[in-house]
């Protein structure tokens, strides 16, 4: 097989490509050359730093009370007051977005792991599997996400793990259904029936060709999932059923402070803008990540 | 700068139009400094290549683009109103009334929840100041005019209940109906099959000249142009390079790129001996800007001065100029440094050892519906075809969309399973896809890509693949540097060089092609034709090339087998076949592909076939052509002709076939 | 048309019949049951027992599931445990405010929703970024503030500061000003929530719909921006946002639950809390089978209405 006769590649355009490794920076830096994800960053790093620090800071323990300072307005010395028992609003609130984030990231894992396999299972073998999925996902899909939540927690009880997952089964049905549409979009592509030509085997076609391209998409979903859980388990523990006192969450925080509206605003107030801060920090990270995994959508 | 040989004004006159598009990249330059005038009732076409700007130059005179496009400099006279002074208000009274449009996808065109008579007759209301029922009966004799079959009852369709063609010829009649001075159809055939296409230019033309329309009609296609323009525009990375009248574009062309283009086109004449010309190369990045002569680095002609300074339009004749340093052009050298080598035919020593044998395979897909699971809807996509394909010959397969071209592809390759029939292959079929951008797993490197085959059927250890990828990447004509690449990051032309690499892997007998040129630039085209042709050469390989292009699958083929509706209604060799069809079908067809040769064009008979493909889901007992026909008689319909050989070598399904 | 109505209800059944089982069956899952739950520590043994026998949770499961379902149909959902009173009743005077929250909701945010959105489409297709990064930064932000914390903000605001709108107080039928004034709030806060979701989906509908190149046709036939907005892209658009109002409405269904905690209004939410939190668990299946039924049973209206809109789908 000699390729003298054959035609030259088109030379002109090779040198117009950078060096593979270049391209490679190039890409990373398009995580960061988007503003949205940086955004994301500039909140979700100093919150994450603030709950490191958080012992090594001079701020009272989120449990300790402190009978001499009740119902401070925000100070210095209390940033975001204290509450009837002199607790430090501040100190409670970074242990609540603690609870917040590992909500947030065990539902958005879970979601997705869970999401992806069946999801796939259902998209590519379709017949009777994909109905009995797709018939169980329409009737968790019938009640609304936060109903559900609070029926399982009825059913499993209050506390952090019943509460992720409460959340995690109320939202997985929407992965099944966005994977399985992925799966059912990539798997009339052209290069898994060149896959099939050569006779790869079904695990090879999802292993190598779908999860890989669908896997992405996921990601967003995830990370919206991620702020919907956090918003979700304020919800539920807001009601009184999700973690419960005296362990701080963002919710019951906000819970607590309804009482006392008139007389100390800030004990409901601010932990409900640090939450926002939260959420947005998350949707800011989905929309960085659909920009930069999906060349497509940059405008 | 042009020259008009008439002394009336002109009706259009675009003065240096510069149209941009901001995007993340930069900016591109879709339309840079153009300059030219369209008198009452001229056709004009403008050829070039995909994204050469001629939409941006259409959409730019009526002011028609949206963000981010913008129209950054020049003038626009039609009539002598300079509509880039014209306010939105006056624009929209030019719009529809002066100016006609019809666009490319005749599928997405028309609004889907509005009936075709509300989209016809507020404009003739509005322009032509005329009462509904007026506007009404208006709009059913355009729809007569342009060809629609009962247009009473047509009328209050929804766009969705027509085909493609009927829709394209609902916005011509749209168009029309306010009787503009001036026709814009920006590729107006391009998404029609060849047949439909000959109906739409032919009725382009008749009604244009009746009311004296000016046309300005863009297209890729040069046989279209020779088939309808008085004078062409050629456009190269935004610029318009030459413009000539029709014969001198044809029988002189003066640019570089012109004359390329021109010699890439298999020519439908005699037998195809010598490998096609090919443009080296592809067309710029837009989106960087473009130094000097933007053909250069594709250009045998070029010198130092086209890499310093952008050639302007000069003068090569009474109306022709051209924008070139060179005053000959390429003048007779030719276009690469290819060394001219003669095309061998199938006359190798296996030449009928038969590897591939079809014998009277279905293929039906059976819908049914909900409520009642006996009224079932049976599309027969492929329908008793019985083939051969010898080692090392290609066998050509043409027809229109939907006759069945590719399901006889995937059942051929094991994608499907038959409903009936046999297969036998010797040896390993492979693949090659029309649309390279979806051809390749978007995230992994070409060189995973081309291993992939030998990684599923377990060949060799890791270095023996590497070598064995690394061999194929050169046989095809592209180097080790694009291994690491990720398909995103090559062109279409590569992707299909990759896509044959990927094909000749496993060294499988039979390579199927299904449209591999479709998606590519005409420039590119000629590349890859070269490349399978050489390839059936060296290997022995023998290809299956499916294709709507009559021209490339005659040039191609060794045999061509012509589909209608699922069945193969004639097959032999295939310069025979392209020069003496045997079956009506056949004939039609070659009728109706523009030849880019004006002379020929001008004599031809506008012998247009009639009307469109029956519906896949209807039945039909006799003949399936009977319906369009021009020779069909009362057995046609009854009695079913059987695919028979009626001369040596020769197979066609007619009953009158001699 | 017919066969997809059909087909659709025929979905609606299986779904209905699956929710019901899911309830059923998921309650019986809690540790203990329903009785000792109830009872907490207060019985034990024989007097445990006979509340298990009262409550019929000694019957075989089927036999349970099967009386469920029968109540179901004749709707008879048996009675409290706490009050006595039939269940049947409670929801009777706890729906229809629920549903009147929910419907001026809807019909307010759509009102606001769609001009809003479709003015932020129109702006970010001509390429003026501005106003339509205003419209939907804003929508963005609204739609993640967690809607009890906005329900306190206002009720801190407009009740306790302000005192517009009493926070508390009867609620009666006969008195319209009373309603008018106790649930103006609370639709005010949902309305936010769903204006923000409704007009980034109406935004996204009609910048796509702009784009597309039935609205370039109309454009190239001299109709004015206006008409093609409200003739094509509007027209066009109207069924991704059917669709959307049909989907948001879960989400609304979960914010009436929470401002009727916090604005103290006798609606189902409040049932359904109380419910769970005095461990009255028939109460609590009756009351998810009703949230889920009114979801499914929108959804399939939204779905019906979307065909019959789309003209491409009646054969
Ligand atoms: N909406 C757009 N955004 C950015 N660039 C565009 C857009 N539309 C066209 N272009 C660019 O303008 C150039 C000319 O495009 P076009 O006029 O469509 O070419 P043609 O009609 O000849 O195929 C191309 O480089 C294309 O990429
Ligand atoms: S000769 Fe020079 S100016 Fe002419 S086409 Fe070639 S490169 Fe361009
Ligand atoms: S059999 Fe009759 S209808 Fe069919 S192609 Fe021949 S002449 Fe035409
Ligand atoms: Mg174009």
């Amino acid at each position: 097989m000699s390729n003298t006769a054959i035609t030259p590649p088109e030379r002109a355009d090779i040198t117009r490509f950078f060096p593979v490794k270049t391209v490679m920076a190039l890409r990373r830096n398009r995580f960061l050359s988007n503003s949205k994800m940086i955004g994301a960053l500039l909140i979700l790093a100093p919150l994450g730093l603030l709950i490191l620090c958080a012992p090594l800071l001079p701020l009272q323990a989120p449990l300790q009370t402190n009978l001499m300072a009740m119902m401070q307005p925000p100070s210095l010395e209390h940033p975001f007051g204290t509450d009837r028992m002199g607790r430090d609003i501040f100190s409670r609130t970074l242990e609540g977005v603690k609870i917040s984030l590992q909500v947030g990231l065990s539902v958005a894992a879970l979601a997705l792991v869970v999401g992806m396999l069946l999801g796939t299972l259902a998209g590519f073998f379709g017949g009777l599997i994909d109905r009995a999925i797709m018939v169980i996902v329409d009737i968790f899909m019938a009640f609304p996400s936060l109903l559900l939540a609070i029926g399982l927690i009825a059913v499993m009880g209050t506390g952090l793990v019943p509460v992720v997952m409460a959340i995690a089964i109320a939202d997985i049905p929407r992965f099944i259904r966005l994977q399985r549409s992925l799966v059912l979009g990539l798997r009339t592509r052209a290069y898994i029936d060149a896959a099939r030509t050569v006779h790869a085997s079904q695990f090879w076609l999802m292993s190598r060709h779908i999860v890989p391209n669908s896997l992405a998409p996921m990601l967003v979903a995830a990370s919206i999932s991620a702020a919907n859980a956090i918003l979700v388990e304020a919800s539920l523990s807001f009601l009184g059923l999700g973690i419960m006192p005296p362990a701080p969450s963002l919710g019951n925080l906000i819970r607590e402070g309804q009482l006392y509206m008139e007389q100390a605003w800030w004990i409901s107030t601010l932990p409900g803008v640090v939450i926002l801060l939260i959420a947005i920090s998350f949707h800011f990270l989905s929309d960085g990540m659909r920009q930069a995994l999906d060349p497509r959508s940059r405008k | 700068m042009i020259h008009q040989g008439e002394i009336t004004a002109p009706l259009l006159d675009v003065r240096n139009l510069r149209t941009e598009f901001a995007t993340d990249g930069g900016t591109v330059r879709a339309v840079d400094d153009a300059s030219f005038s369209i008198m009452p009732g001229e056709r004009i076409a403008v050829v070039g290549e995909s994204g050469s700007g001629k939409s941006a130059m259409a959409m730019s005179i009526l002011r028609l683009l949206v963000y981010p496009g913008r129209v950054v400099a020049g003038d626009v006279l039609l009539e002598g109103t300079n509509i880039a002074q014209l306010s939105e208000r006056q624009l929209n009274q030019l719009r529809g009334r002066s100016v006609g449009t019809v666009f490319q996808d005749p599928m997405s065109s028309l609004d889907p929840v509005m009936r075709i008579s509300k989209q016809m007759t507020a404009p003739i209301m509005r322009n032509l100041g005329m009462n509904y029922k007026e506007a009404h009966a208006e709009a059913v004799e355009w729809l007569r005019k342009v060809g629609i079959p009962d247009p009473e009852r047509r009328i209050t369709a929804f766009p969705f209940e027509m085909s493609g063609g009927m829709r394209q010829r609902v916005m011509i009649a749209m168009a029309l109906s306010c009787r503009p001075k001036l026709l814009i159809a920006d590729e107006p055939t391009t998404a029609l099959d060849v047949t439909i296409q000959a109906q739409i230019v032919e009725i382009l033309k008749k009604l244009t000249s009746e009311a004296n329309t000016a046309m300005m009609f863009i297209t890729h296609d040069l046989g279209l142009v020779a088939r309808l323009a008085d004078k062409v525009a050629v456009m190269y990375a935004g610029r318009i390079v030459e413009f000539a009248t029709v014969e001198e574009i044809f029988a002189a062309p003066c640019h570089p790129y012109t004359q390329s283009l021109l010699r890439t086109i298999p020519s439908p004449t005699a037998l195809n001996t010598s490998r096609l010309p090919q443009i080296p190369g592809l067309p710029p990045d837009m989106k960087k800007a473009i130094q000097g002569c933007a053909f250069r680095e594709r250009c045998r002609a070029a010198t130092d001065i086209c890499a310093r300074e952008a050639p302007a339009l000069t003068d090569r004749g009474a109306s022709h100029v051209a924008a070139c340093w060179q005053p000959e052009g390429l003048g007779s050298s030719p276009i690469d440094a290819q060394p001219d080598r003669a095309l061998r035919r199938n006359d190798g020593p296996f030449r009928d050892r038969v590897i591939v044998e079809i014998n009277n395979l279905n293929k039906h897909f059976v819908s049914s519906s909900f409520l009642s699971r006996t009224k079932r809807n049976v599309i027969r996509a492929v329908n008793g075809v019985s083939l051969r394909v010898r080692q090392g010959e290609t066998l050509g397969i043409v027809g229109e969309s939907g006759c069945g071209k590719s399901t006889l592809a995937r059942l051929l390759l094991g994608l499907e399973k038959p409903s009936s029939g046999e297969i036998f292959t010797e040896g390993l079929t492979q693949m090659v896809f029309q649309d390279p951008a979806s051809s390749f797993n978007p995230k992994m490197r070409i060189r995973s890509i081309i291993e992939e085959p030998l990684l599923v059927k377990r060949k060799g250890d890791w270095r023996t693949r590497q070598a064995r990828v690394e061999e194929l990447v050169k046989l095809v004509g592209l180097d080790e540097a694009h291994l690491d690449r990720f398909p995103g990051q090559l062109s279409g032309g590569q992707l299909q060089r990759i896509a044959v690499a990927r094909a000749l892997a496993l060294e499988p007998s039979v390579v199927v092609a299904d449209e591999p040129t479709s998606a590519l630039d005409v420039s590119v085209r000629a590349q890859i034709i070269n490349l399978l042709a050489d390839l059936k050469q060296e290997l022995g390989v023998a290809f299956v090339f499916i294709s709507h292009d009559l021209l490339t699958v005659q040039y191609i083929s060794d045999r061509i087998a012509v589909m209608y509706l699922g069945e193969v209604v004639e097959y032999g060799p295939a310069d025979l076949v392209f020069n003496s069809p045997s079956h009506p079908y056949t004939k039609a067809l070659i009728d109706a592909v523009p030849i880019p040769d004006p002379a020929r064009e001008a004599k031809r008979a506008s012998a247009v076939l009639k009307g469109e493909l029956p519906s896949p889901l209807s039945e039909i007992s006799g003949c399936t052509f009977a319906t369009r026909c021009p020779l069909a008689t009362e057995q046609c319909r009854t009695e079913k002709p059987k695919l028979r050989q009626h001369r040596k070598s020769r197979e066609a399904a007619c009953h009158y076939a001699k | 048309m017919l066969a997809y109505s059909l087909k659709k209800l025929l979905q609606l059944v299986v779904t209905t019949i699956g929710v019901v089982m899911l309830v059923f069956f998921a309650m019986r899952l809690i540790p203990g049951d329903a009785a000792a739950a109830m009872a907490g520590d207060t019985l034990s043994g024989a007097a445990l027992e006979r509340l298990r026998d009262q409550m019929g949770l000694n019957d075989p499961l089927l036999v349970q599931f099967w009386n469920f379902v029968r109540g179901l149909l004749v709707l008879d959902f048996g009675r409290t445990l706490t009050t006595n009173l039939p269940v049947s009743d409670l929801i009777r005077s706890a729906a229809p405010i629920t549903l009147l929250i929910a419907i001026a909701t809807i019909i307010l945010a759509i009102a606001i929703a769609i001009p809003l959105g479709t003015v932020a489409a129109f702006m970010a297709h001509k390429g003026h970024k501005t106003l339509d990064n205003l419209i939907t930064g804003l929508a963005m932000i609204i739609d993640l503030m967690p809607s009890f914390w906005t329900a306190l903000v206002f009720l801190l605001i407009f009740s306790l500061t302000l005192g517009w709108f009493p926070a508390s107080g009867p609620i009666s039928w006969d008195d319209p000003y009373s309603i008018v004034m106790r649930l103006a709030l609370p639709i005010l806060v949902l309305s936010l929530s769903q204006v923000a979701i409704l007009a980034r989906m109406t935004r996204t509908a009609v910048l796509e719909v702009l784009s597309e190149d039935y609205v370039r046709t109309a454009r190239a036939m001299g109709w004015s921006e206006l008409r093609v907005l409200f003739r094509h892209a509007l027209k066009n658009a109207a069924l991704p946002i059917v669709t959307v109002v049909g989907l948001s409405f879960g989400n609304l269904l979960n914010g009436t639950i929470i401002v009727e905690a916090i604005f103290t209004i006798p609606g189902v939410g409040t049932v359904l809390i109380n419910g769970i939190n005095s461990r009255d668990y028939q109460l609590v299946q009756v009351l998810m089978i009703f949230y889920a039924l009114l979801f499914v049973f929108i959804n399939f209206a939204t779905d019906i209405l979307y065909r019959a809109l789309d003209p491409r789908v009646k054969f």
